[in-house]
């Protein structure tokens, strides 16, 4: 799972997919208020792509599209953004993600600031949990032994 | 119509119910991946024909696209770590 393999339909199969899921995982976060789907379901989407492509295309070239750290920015950055739009609520005088309240600041109706505050916290939570997803896997298949990058090249000769 | 749907489901479930017998007895390992794909791929229609019951075929399209999309990521990672452990 974990090497570079050499079977060239699963990777051509993967190389054509990956776009389409990456683009169907933003519409299930896009339209999570009018159809089933969600911030959560989205990112794993989104996450089940990434393991896709670290399945099919081998454990070296999946860290240069995504490395640990990037996971973990990634991570990070969406609980930002999710508790940075519920303190933007509380800091306007409102009780914690009661998005009506951002309609002072977006110069919209209080129900379409509703609406665009809830895409706002869906969105982060869609990039955390496709972090989380991913390292989860990424530490699975590792197991657990993190190497450098001067490691890996003298490995690999 | 609507009981057309109705019986044909109930016809994908019993041959689910088939795949579940060589998924839990089947000789070897590859039979059990086999009849999980399969169990999958049932279920995916099963969801759209539930869709076609309720009208509601819109909300159920998006569950049986991720439906097939999981069971293609997990065939693929359980084959690959069959393939890694040297079980074939």
């Amino acid at each position: 799972m974990t090497r570079l393999t050499d079977d060239i339909i699963i990777r051509a199969v993967a190389r054509i997919m990956i776009p389409f899921i990456q683009l169907y995982a933003l519409y299930v976060i896009m339209h999570g208020h009018h159809s089933p789907g969600g911030g959560f379901q989205g990112g794993v989407i989104l996450g089940a792509s990434f393991i896709l492509y670290l399945i099919t295309h081998g454990l070296e070239e999946a860290r240069v599209r995504m490395s640990e750290l990037k996971a973990g920015i990634f991570s990070a950055s969406g609980v930002l953004i999710y508790s940075g739009i519920g303190l933007l609520c509380l800091i306007l005088g409102s009780n914690f993600l009661d998005y009506g309240r951002l309609s002072i600041i977006l110069k919209v109706i209080p129900a379409q600031a509703r609406s665009l505050g809830i895409l706002g916290v869906e969105i982060g939570v869609g990039i955390t949990v496709m972090a989380v997803m991913f390292s989860i896997f990424f530490d699975i298949s590792t197991g657990g032994i993190i190497l450098e990058d001067e490691e890996i090249k003298e490995e690999n000769g | 119509m609507d009981n057309f749907f109705l019986w044909l489901g109930m016809g994908l479930f019993f041959l689910v119910l088939l795949c579940l017998y060589r998924g839990v007895f089947g000789p070897g390992v590859l039979n059990r991946v086999a009849a999980i794909s399969a169990i999958g791929t049932k279920t995916l229609v099963i969801l759209l024909i539930m869709g076609y019951i309720y009208q509601r075929v819109d909300m159920f399209v998006d569950i049986s696209m991720v439906y097939a999309l999981l069971n293609f990521i997990g065939t693929i990672t359980v084959s690959k770590y069959l393939e890694m452990s040297g079980e074939i």
